[in-house]
């Protein structure tokens, strides 16, 4: 590979991404073939597909490393390209993944960043309905068991500036530094890593008592909150009927819903009932004929069936042979 | 039309017969007669042009339910014929040329003049040929003479001309019968060997005469027919020159037999209770009365009798019984794989044997009732009612007589008796009581599998090799020939080895009682010599094989009890039996026995050892003792108390249980929870003593709790969460309150989805047993049910409801029945436990274990639990094992879903197989059916089985997709699990393999066993791409705290430190483990050993890590190259590749793991 390297110079660029190399520290106790290697960031203007206000002071990052974070961009982009100054960093996935509810279809969506970098973050609750649960807010939120989220290797991650200027300036160096060919290091860092990663997450894993029990009362009290908002909802899609015209049968009626299962039942019970007080059906002498007739076919499918077992059998394993 | 009456009748019949089988007794013969369609024979005739193609299948589908077990066996029985069946065309017609060649060089000898003994003998070596006497040898000063005469009728006889011969023997025989001439023979020839000495003599002419002749050239050899040193047989090979007489092709030898005609001998001498062998010293009339019966001699000279009638016989049984040869093919395949045949130390019990047996027991009996076997019986029928009769008759007890008048049989014969009548020969004379009561097991296991209506088991039946020691017997004694002390050129060493044999089945039976189920012995086989050469001396290199099965619960026995002391005579036998051994004694329940009691301070040496070798050393010989070699469950000691201990296998877990059973009466006893408990469950390998090691205090055991119902929960998934975390708060005080000794801890788990469980409690008892308790509340199912059918949700919360409720089920529904499933099982079966734990072992150290969920493995154990065909139940944890290992490695995943029925089972194996019995809840045809149906529409939905590969349905279970859902494991994890079986039962086989070649001298020298069982747990880390060695300090082989020196006080004293207690269930390489799982996602398959974590192995999935073109997306750490179109590099933004960054991955997991990793290495 690296031979290869030496022939052919990696690229520059690639469908409008400028290719980043980052160099990365040296560890002990690694094999040959990784002194050298180099993390490949691909780095452009953020262009979404749905219009986003800060779209114009982002930059879109793919293949960031798998100890990225907020923090280490941000140090990244202030110490190696000129003290750009970023607002925060959105990524599109975790280690551990964010926790995620379960939602109405026409619920409003809550963008890609949300769900992961949203934390702590004020937000609207009243307009999000999510089907079950609430959305939680720090009090009402479990401990988080792990200190710092991990990226999936290849993940991506929004950049957005302070302003338009520094996300423009950015661009500007990060060209540069591309074309130049200047050396710049991954550091990391901010991110515990190692065997304290996980005593710490075991440590996390079981919180002291007093700090769950207020957890789950004030957790209880914003679900009661968010049961009436969703009541709300609900009540109105009773009074609505849908393009078709008809009205959902939903929870919360004045009877409650049908119980689906119990119907079924007394149907089946009642078919019983009626079978066993019915005309028992080798009575005539062409029910059992019928029946023998049916049994035939019955048997007649059965065997061709397995024939065609064996058939299979035999096309997939060929012929028949005894164990040596 | 005839057709539809005949069928009608055909099913009142049955209707009438009810659940009669179509077993001994028989029924009317001719009921199931047009059965008989299935045979070639049928096609031949086609008896009625109206019948469609389609109507004759029916037949066939009808009637094959009844005659044959299924339509899936009778295809497939069909089938095997068809393959196995020996095909006679251009090959066999250059035998044929070379017999007739034969056959007229031998009518074309010169009679040579009587002669004494000393000029004949002399006369021949001249010739070339040495006469091929028995022992003894004939006297010098004996009277008579020896002569040759051309012989009276030339024949071709046994299954080559018969058409019952099969494909699949090595170098295939083919008996030519010479008959010799009346005329040779005077009256009392029978006597002293003298009938056999002339016709040695007779033999060596032939030999001499085709060795000699001008018209064709053979190679010639003496063998012993059957291996019976009474009667050689001239053997000619194809001279393998190419020239015109050569029938090398053709793969056979001819063998040729000498017979005489009927009546040459009074019948009445030849039976088994005459005396055919006097002193030399008393007169005629003393000793027919006073020496012994020579029941075989007699027999054998008879069965040169018989020769002929025999021929006649099969030939009516094939012509009147239409399925009679087809039988005989199956009665062979089923007598090969499992290792009998007709020589004597094959067990005395071959084909001939066999086909006779059946054409005798074909036969009606005048006034004795219907015979066992009827004509119009299938082949599979006939097949297994011989079976039948094999196994309800104990012919070495009660001997049985076909159209017998007054015969009697001598008591002290030890053989079976058969006793066919017209022809004057017990059949089974050359059968020893072990062989018998091996053939009789074999019978009874393969009738009760055919009995099993729920599989077809056509496998276990024909296709398996049932004799391979390694899988079927528990223990094997290898004794060399040279020690049992039997000199090699004596003149009755024949006799005196199988004395010495007997003897020593005799002792052992006698010595190890019901520890051992079934004994064994095999002797090494005789070889052929050549005619020039007097017959050799048996070579002393040779060994004899004892093969047992064990009684798993009382095989590691410390006392046998004999009987009381006042049973005087008893007790004397007793004391003379065990010697100094023998201790009188006095029991707890106040009753003085006789009694052994053997050693269990020196546990390197099983009980077993201890017996078989005080038994040798005080029956056989000193040096048989000394020079034995005893192997017995020799890899229970790869895992921690892998031996049966006493009379359970589940004893080491003991402590554990224990402790559980307590901790559920503190629970059920604490006062003050808001709800009543409905059930504390097991839920852990642990608590189902299937954890390999014992007696780990580092992982807590699962358990489940589930409360009465209530109103009070709420109807919501994630507020039910944090409702079972308040549950905890107060269950945790409530314990500490009444049981402060015990640590508490509530922790929290798959924060991803706040709808699954959220919280558990662990539990740690003083003890150091630790539990984690979770909460089991029915209404999440239905919940999440609901969210699966709500039309309202967006698709992916209703596919993560989806996975939610199999997760749900799972975990609160299957593990707990399946660990009751198991808890039974496991005391059911001693050996079942340390099986399971040995096979965990031995996919952990394959780095498997993490691909595949604890059950799974355990149900393919207990696969081989409950259905063991060919074989019983295992008992010890090596059969267990390396039978899973043998099932594993023939298991077609693709097309074979794993059925298990927990609630059939199969006696234990108390010296028979029990049949298998139904209970309730088991799985009935319908279930099976279903679960194939399901298993056959998962293949279907997912061909390239991306989501299921593995299918094991349980009747507790039939989903089958259980613990094995969402690529768990893989396809590539599932081959290499097949392969490495494969590897491992290859390696098994060729032990074996150099094991028999050793028993028949023909291996290196004394140091056999080369093999260590250890060598089967040895992963190759050479497949890998990546490997990343830990640090030994995480590892948890080194994090386990040093063993204290006694674990039971460290046990009741709670060892266990405040330090220790917060470290329960940490394991930050497991940890580390699964980050590397997540981040890498599909790009890398990555595999550990979780039992001590010394090293992760990683593969780059070749499908997803490729080379491509370059995306924003790849899912993975990518490096950008030049596109291959892109060659000059000159052109900016032409597109790129990318490859997966090795490097930078490696760095990215040193970063990781940190001072975790001592190293990576990167294959290229």
């Amino acid at each position: 590979m690296a031979s290869n390297k030496a022939a052919k110079r990696p690229p520059k660029t690639v469908s409008g991404f400028a290719i980043l190399p980052l160099t990365l520290p040296s560890l002990p106790s690694l094999p040959s073939q990784c002194n050298d290697a180099k993390h490949y960031l691909y780095i452009k203007p953020h262009e979404p597909s749905h219009p986003d206000p800060d779209a114009d002071r982002s930059l879109f990052i793919s293949n960031v490393p798998f100890d990225a974070n907020e923090a280490n961009l941000r140090t990244l982009f202030a110490e190696q390209f000129g003290g750009l100054r970023v607002e925060r960093v959105e990524f599109d996935g975790s280690v551990p993944a964010a926790p995620s509810w379960k939602r109405y279809k026409h619920a409003p969506v809550v963008s890609m960043a949300a769900g992961s970098s949203g934390r702590g973050r004020k937000r609207k609750r009243d307009e999000e309905v999510v089907a079950e649960g609430v959305v939680e807010d720090e009090e009402s939120a479990l401990p988080r068991v792990w200190k710092g989220e991990l990226r999936p290797s290849g993940a991506c991650a929004v950049v957005v500036f302070v302003d338009k200027a520094s996300a423009r300036g950015a661009w500007k160096e990060v060209r540069a530094a591309v074309k130049e060919g200047r050396e710049i290091r991954w550091v990391g860092g901010e991110v515990v890593l190692g065997v304290q990663r996980y005593k710490q997450h075991h440590a996390l894993t079981f919180p002291a008592k007093p700090l769950l029990q207020s957890s789950i009362n004030a957790y209880l009290s914003q679900f009661t909150a968010a049961e009436t908002a969703r009541n709300r909802l609900r009540l109105k899609a009773r009074s609505v009927p849908d393009e078709d015209g008809f009205i959902t049968v939903t929870r919360g009626g004045r009877a409650g819903p049908a119980r689906l299962e119990d119907a079924e039942r007394k149907q089946k019970e009642l078919e019983e009932r009626r079978k066993k007080n019915g005309v028992k059906d080798d009575f005539y002498r062409f029910q059992t004929r019928e029946k023998r007739k049916e049994r035939e076919v019955e048997l007649r499918k059965a065997f061709e069936k397995d024939r065609e077992r064996v058939e299979e059998m035999r096309r997939r394993r060929g012929k028949v042979r005894v164990m040596e | 039309m005839a057709a539809p009456v005949t069928k009608r009748r055909k099913l009142r019949h049955d209707s009438d017969n009810g659940s009669e089988s179509e077993g001994e007794a028989g029924g009317v013969p001719s009921a199931p007669f047009d059965s008989g369609s299935h045979t070639p024979a049928f096609k031949e005739a086609q008896p009625k042009p109206s019948h469609t193609k389609s109507d004759l299948a029916l037949q066939d589908g009808v009637y094959t339910s009844e005659v044959f077990k299924s339509n899936i066996f009778k295809l497939q029985v069909d089938e095997l014929l068809d393959q196995v069946r020996f095909k006679y065309g251009k090959k066999t017609a250059l035998v044929e040329t070379a017999m007739r060649k034969i056959k007229t060089i031998i009518e074309q000898l010169p009679s040579r003049e009587p002669l004494p003994i000393v000029d004949a003998e002399t006369a021949l070596r001249s010739e070339g040929v040495a006469v091929p006497f028995p022992n003894p040898r004939p006297p010098k000063d004996a009277k008579y003479k020896l002569q040759y005469e051309r012989p009276s009728n030339i024949n071709v006889t046994g299954s080559f001309p018969l058409k019952t011969a099969t494909r699949t023997d090595g170098d295939f025989a083919i008996d030519l019968v010479v008959t010799m001439p009346k005329t040779l023979f005077q009256e009392k020839d029978y006597l002293n060997y003298r009938y056999f000495y002339k016709r040695a003599y007779y033999l060596a002419c032939v030999a001499a005469g085709i060795q000699n002749s001008k018209a064709g050239y053979f190679k010639t050899s003496f063998d012993c027919l059957n291996g019976n040193q009474l009667q050689p047989v001239l053997v000619v090979h194809p001279s393998g020159d190419n020239g015109a007489d050569d029938f090398s092709s053709s793969k056979c030898v001819v063998r040729i037999l000498l017979a005489i005609p009927e009546n040459t001998f009074p019948e009445s001498k030849l039976r088994p209770g005459a005396n055919c062998i006097r002193s030399q010293f008393a007169s005629e009339e003393e000793t027919s009365n006073a020496a012994g019966p020579t029941p075989f001699y007699n027999a054998t000279l008879q069965s040169d009798v018989a020769v002929t009638p025999y021929l006649k016989l099969l030939h009516s049984a094939a012509a009147k019984c239409e399925a009679f040869k087809d039988a005989c093919i199956l009665g062979r395949i089923w007598l090969r794989q499992r290792g009998f045949g007709s020589r004597i130390r094959k067990g005395g019990f071959g084909n001939f044997e066999w086909a006779a047996l059946m054409a005798v027991l074909l036969q009606p009996t005048p006034g004795a009732g219907t015979p066992p076997l009827s004509t119009g019986y299938s082949s599979y029928q006939l097949f297994k009612a011989t079976l039948q009769f094999l196994v309800k008759h104990s012919l070495t007890r009660t001997p049985y007589g076909f159209n017998v008048r007054d015969v009697t049989f001598p008591k002290t014969n030890f053989a079976p008796v058969f006793f066919d009548g017209p022809r004057n020969l017990n059949l089974l004379f050359k059968m020893t009581p072990w062989s018998y009561s091996r053939l009789q097991n074999e019978a009874k296991a393969t009738i009760d599998m055919l009995g099993d209506s729920t599989a077809d088991h056509f496998e276990s039946t024909f296709i398996l090799k049932a004799d391979l020691l390694t899988f079927h017997y528990d223990a094997v004694l290898r004794i060399p020939l040279s020690s049992l002390e039997v000199d090699p050129v004596s003149e009755d060493y024949d006799e005196a080895l199988l004395e010495k044999l007997r003897s020593l089945y005799n002792t052992l039976t006698r010595a190890l009682t019901d520890r051992v189920t079934t004994l064994d012995l095999l002797a090494p086989d005789h070889d052929t010599w050549e005619v020039a050469l007097k017959r050799p001396p048996e070579s002393q290199h040779k060994s004899v094989l004892v093969v047992l099965s064990t009684s798993p619960s009382n095989a590691n026995r410390t006392v046998d009890l004999g009987p009381a002391a006042e049973n005087k005579k008893e007790a004397a036998s007793f004391r003379q039996f065990w010697g100094e051994k023998a201790e009188l004694r006095r029991f707890k329940d106040g009753s003085i026995l006789e009694s052994v009691v053997w050693s269990v301070k020196d546990t390197s040496v099983p009980v077993m050892e201890q017996i078989i070798k005080f038994t040798l050393k005080k029956y056989i010989s000193a040096q048989a003792a000394e020079r034995a070699s005893f192997t017995f469950d020799s890899y229970a000691a790869i895992i921690p108390s892998g031996r049966v201990q006493g009379q359970s296998g589940v004893f080491a877990f003991s402590a554990r249980m224990n402790a559980l059973a307590n901790l559920e009466k503190d629970i059920r006893g604490l006062e003050g929870l808001p709800l009543q408990i409905r059930h504390i469950k097991a839920a852990d390998p642990q608590l189902r003593y299937s954890a390999v090691d014992v007696d780990s205090m580092r992982t807590p055991a699962s358990i489940v709790i589930q409360f009465e119902v209530s109103a009070r929960w709420p109807d919501d998934l994630c507020a039910i969460q944090r409702t079972k975390v308040a549950f905890f708060l107060k269950l945790s005080d409530l314990l500490a309150e009444e049981r402060p000794e015990y640590v508490t801890r509530v922790g929290l788990e798959n924060q991803s989805s706040p709808s699954k469980n959220q919280a558990y409690l662990d539990i740690i008892l003083p003890s150091g047993f630790s539990f984690r308790l979770r909460i089991q509340h029915e209404r999440e199912a239905t919940l999440l049910e609901r969210q699966l059918k709500d039309k309202t949700l967006d698709n992916q919360s209703r596919e993560s409801a989806a996975s939610a409720l199999a997760i749900y089920n799972r975990d609160y529904v299957h593990v707990p029945a399946h660990t009751q499933a198991l808890q039974t099982l496991c005391t059911r079966y001693p050996a079942l436990s340390p099986s399971i734990r040995l096979t965990k072992r031995w996919f952990a150290s394959h780095l498997l274990s993490s691909h595949f969920s604890t059950e799974l493995i355990e149900l393919m154990v207990v696969r081989t639990f409950l259905q063991p065909y060919p074989w019983g139940v295992p008992s010890t944890a090596t059969t267990g094992f390396l039978r899973t290992l043998l099932w594993m490695s023939r298991w077609d995943w693709r097309h074979v879903p794993l059925v298990v029925d927990f609630s059939s089972s199969v006696s234990a194996p108390s010296g028979e197989l029990g049949t298998t019995e139904k209970a309730n809840g088991s799985l009935g045809t319908q279930e099976l059916q279903k679960i194939q149906t399901r298993f056959e529409a998962w293949r279907h939905i997912d061909p390239a089985m991306n989501r299921v590969v593995l299918f094991a349905a349980t009747n507790l279970d039939n989903d089958g997709t259980t613990w094995s859902d969402r690529g768990n494991p893989e396809k590539v994890v599932a081959a290499r699990m097949t392969a490495l079986s494969r590897v491992a039962t290859n390696v098994l086989r060729a032990h074996e393999d150099s094991l028999i070649a050793y028993m028949n001298g023909k291996g290196p020298g004394e140091d056999l066993n080369p093999f260590k069982p250890e060598s089967l747990f040895v992963s190759d880390l050479g497949d890998y791409d990546i490997i990343i060695r830990l640090s030994s300090r995480f590892s948890t082989k080194s994090t386990k705290k040093t063993e204290p020196k006694f674990k039971n006080l460290a046990v009741q004293q709670g060892s266990l430190s405040e330090e220790d207690k917060r470290n329960v269930g940490y394991a930050p390489a497991a940890l580390f483990a699964e980050d590397l799982r997540q981040i890498y996602g599909d790009a890398v398959l990555w595999l550990w050993n979780p039992e001590n974590f010394d090293v992760i192995a990683g593969l780059w999935n070749p499908m997803v890590t490729a080379r491509r073109s370059w995306k924003v997306k790849p899912g993975w750490n990518s490096m950008p190259q030049r596109s291959a179109k892109d060659k000059e590099g000159e052109e900016e933004d032409a597109g790129a590749d990318i490859d997966i960054n090795k490097g930078a991955i490696c760095n990215e997991i040193k970063r990781l793991g940190g001072e975790m990793i001592a190293s990576i290495e990167l294959r290229n």
